[in-house]
């Protein structure tokens, strides 16, 4: 886990952010080719579980997104390319990339070790804010996705210190309700009067707790809440 | 991380020595094959237990190929799992419970008539799909489905209503109770009418008595394992089941017995049990093999035919949608507006249709507010956004919620000019609605008073049923804050 929380990666000799492109729909990834910014260059591209692990493995970029449905390896889709590059993880992030709105697509692919979900119909300019931001070891929520953490935790901030990774802070919660409601990193910055980089903090505590809570309600509740 | 580790699925191995089970289990496991196969002779040192073992993985594995039959392919388009998934064709075989048949075979034919004719009168599956109401609501009136979708409903649709007839004559109340009470009657009349010297052949009757008794709960017994196959996959409780159907078996064999010898002798008979039963433990032994593969290769037909009804019913719908829309989109590709407007109504239409649950009740809040949020995203082609945490049942003070909000979503969408965010957090002490663009934003004292789209039909309407309105607006965007609380007199109202 350590090695994810570790600083900001170096980005490439010409400044860019080096990306990975893995969806099965090559007309989805060169669509996504051409909106993302100059900020942003793509190393490689993958249709498949077996390809995507071996393209990362090759190119090691900073970044790869990655959809959460794909065909190959042993059905596992997006959380088994994860699953596979296990030991780039400290170096590489991913942020997942999905039309997929149930939870538990969303829910398995962050629990394996994905730092953020956004959809794909997004904007370029918003993928491209994303893939930075990640990129700068950073979680990036969706309002989708924090409706998803609100549900999943509750709503009731916590009270006693023993169920740290089971409940989120009353300060969390404050960070996921504006997401949730449409509020940009900077809006919610400046709404409860704190840095960004305090956001940041906030929603990348979550995201750990996410990651790592044990709370078996999480993963049956996912597994309960098909449609959202 | 607490990623779960991914296992291939237990399969026998086409790279094999005897039968591949242990390179199967070598490869499930992830543990080298050589270990596994010197453990296996090490095991088979210990008492056979290793022979046993691996006799038994070598019957209840499939191999790779037979396995792959079985399990649906999953296709590459990333909405089509949701579609051809484990759980929602598990959702649907859970609807058929009460639509099936579940009479015993016993009752509609005679026990003389084949097994194989009781796995094949009834499609349970393709009944399934097609009792299923939201199937046929999803089709409009009128429309033709393709082709194999109508040729299969035509098929099933007698099956089905002659089914009905079955199902309410099984769910007579206390139909067990009854049975039972005429058994006893008839065992008190019989002790009566030899008490008053009328001679029973007793000797017949019992053993003819064992053998009835002993069929109908063997015979009960299969009619519930097979429902309990389609409902529930996993068979949990078969252990009680198979203990049913031994005592079934064994009653009508020592039925069989009685009355064949005839004489009554203790001693006679138990000779014969014995010998019988060695008998029929041999030719299990021997067919049991047979049996398995009758049973696997049945499945996987049953699970084809699952497939087959499926995939009529996505081309049904997809015909009847997407492909009407995209032709609108050729015809329309002019007019950016419309495109958008079209994809996204066909995207929301779409995603409820693949992610739709059955149990969710389409008269909560949430889904109100969906459908109001729908609305607006068709009138203004405006995408809206909704979030939702928690849910709670309608009444006429959410009502006004709703429309308030659809009032909200309206300005946003028609002022803001981009996408609107709503997010709506129900609990038991309130329900919140945000609403959320990114417009230039306006002063509420500004708006002039013969405007009544704010003033009255939000904050009024929220006021009026004893909630909150809170209007915020910047040059960065306006946000409506709407706020319901719980009222402790409406008791019940809440069910988040």
């Amino acid at each position: 886990m350590s090695s994810i929380e570790a600083g900001g990666v170096q980005p490439a000799r010409d400044g860019s952010v080096r990306v990975v492109l893995v969806d099965d729909h090559a007309i989805f990834r060169s669509g996504l080719k051409a909106d993302l910014d100059s900020k942003i260059s793509v190393v490689g591209e993958a249709g498949t579980v077996e390809q995507a692990i071996a393209v990362i493995a090759q190119t090691r970029p900073d970044v790869v997104l990655l959809d959460v449905h794909l065909p190959g390896g042993l059905g596992g889709g997006g959380r088994e390319v994860i699953a596979g590059s296990n030991a780039l993880l400290g170096t590489t992030r991913f942020l997942a990339l999905s039309v997929s709105d149930a939870a538990e697509d969303v829910v398995a692919v962050i629990r394996a070790g994905a730092r953020g979900y956004v959809t794909k119909t997004i904007s370029g300019a918003e993928i491209t804010d994303a893939v930075l931001r990640v990129a700068g070891g950073d979680a990036v929520f969706s309002p989708r996705l924090a409706g998803f953490v609100l549900d999943a935790f509750g709503t009731a901030p916590a009270d006693i210190a023993d169920d740290e990774l089971d409940r989120l802070s009353a300060r969390e919660l404050e960070v996921m309700r504006l997401i949730a409601r449409g509020y940009s990193y900077k809006e919610v910055a400046k709404e409860l009067f704190i840095s960004i980089k305090t956001v940041e903090t906030h929603v990348s505590a979550v995201l750990r707790k996410l990651q790592l809570s044990s709370r078996h309600e999480l993963t049956k509740w996912a597994a309960e809440r098909r449609l959202l | 991380m607490s990623t779960p580790v991914l296992r291939p699925p237990l399969v026998r191995s086409a790279d094999r020595v005897i039968a591949g089970v242990c390179a199967g289990l070598a490869m499930h496991l992830g543990w080298p094959v050589r270990y596994l196969r010197m453990g296996m002779v090490v095991a088979t040192l210990a008492g056979g237990a290793g022979l046993v073992f691996y006799a038994w993985l070598w019957i209840m594995v499939p191999t790779a190929d037979e396995s792959a039959k079985r399990n649906a392919r999953r296709p590459a388009s990333p909405i089509a799992p949701a579609v051809s998934g484990p759980l929602p064709a598990q959702s649907t075989w859970s609807n058929s419970d009460i639509g099936l048949p579940p009479g015993p075979m016993g009752y509609r034919a005679p026990p003389g008539s084949s097994v194989a004719s009781a796995f094949t009168w009834q499609d349970p599956a393709g009944e399934a799909v097609f009792t299923d109401p939201t199937w046929q609501s999803g089709l409009p009136a009128g429309v033709p489905a393709s082709g194999s979708a109508q040729s299969v409903s035509g098929m099933v649709r007698p099956v089905n209503g002659d089914s009905q007839a079955w199902f309410r004559f099984r769910r007579m109340p206390y139909a067990k109770e009854i049975l039972l009470g005429i058994g006893l009657l008839l065992a008190g009349a019989i002790l009566i009418a030899r008490l008053l010297g009328v001679d029973v052949p007793l000797g017949t009757l019992i053993p003819a008595a064992a053998i009835l008794g002993g069929a109908s709960i063997a015979w009960m017994q299969l009619d519930e394992t097979r429902r309990a196959g389609i409902v529930d996959k996993a068979k949990a409780n078969q252990a009680g089941g198979w203990v049913r159907l031994a005592a079934g078996l064994a009653l009508v064999v020592a039925g069989v017995l009685v009355m064949v010898s005839g004489s009554g002798s203790w001693e006679q008979t138990w000779l014969a049990l014995l010998a019988s039963v060695a008998v029929l433990g041999g030719v299990a032994v021997v067919l049991l093999p047979w049996g398995l593969k009758f049973w696997r290769d049945l499945e996987a037909e049953r699970a084809g035919r699952v497939r087959a009804t499926e995939r009529a019913e996505i081309a049904a719908h997809l015909h009847d949608s997407v492909l009407q829309t995209l032709a609108l989109i050729q015809r329309r590709a002019g007019n950016e507006h419309d495109v958008v407007r079209l994809a996204r109504a066909q995207e929301r239409e779409l995603r409820s249709w693949l992610y739709r649950d059955e149990g969710k009740d389409i008269g909560n809040l949430s889904e109100r507010i969906k459908a109001v949020a729908a609305e607006v995203e068709d009138a203004l082609g405006q995408a809206v956004e909704v979030v939702n945490v928690g849910d709670t049942a309608m009444t006429e003070r959410h009502e006004a919620l709703v429309q308030a909000s659809r009032e909200a979503m309206l300005n946003a969408a028609r002022h803001g000019g981009g996408s609107v965010s709503v997010y709506v957090e129900a609990s038991d002490k309130e329900v919140e609605v945000f609403v959320k663009d990114r417009g230039a934003g306006f002063d509420l004292h500004s708006v002039p008073d013969d405007r009544l789209g704010v003033r009255e039909s939000i904050i009024g309407r929220m006021k009026r049923h004893g909630g909150t309105a809170v209007i915020n607006s910047g040059p960065e965007g306006t946000e409506v804050r709407l706020g319901l609380p719980a009222v402790a007199a409406e008791q019940g109202e809440t069910t988040s």
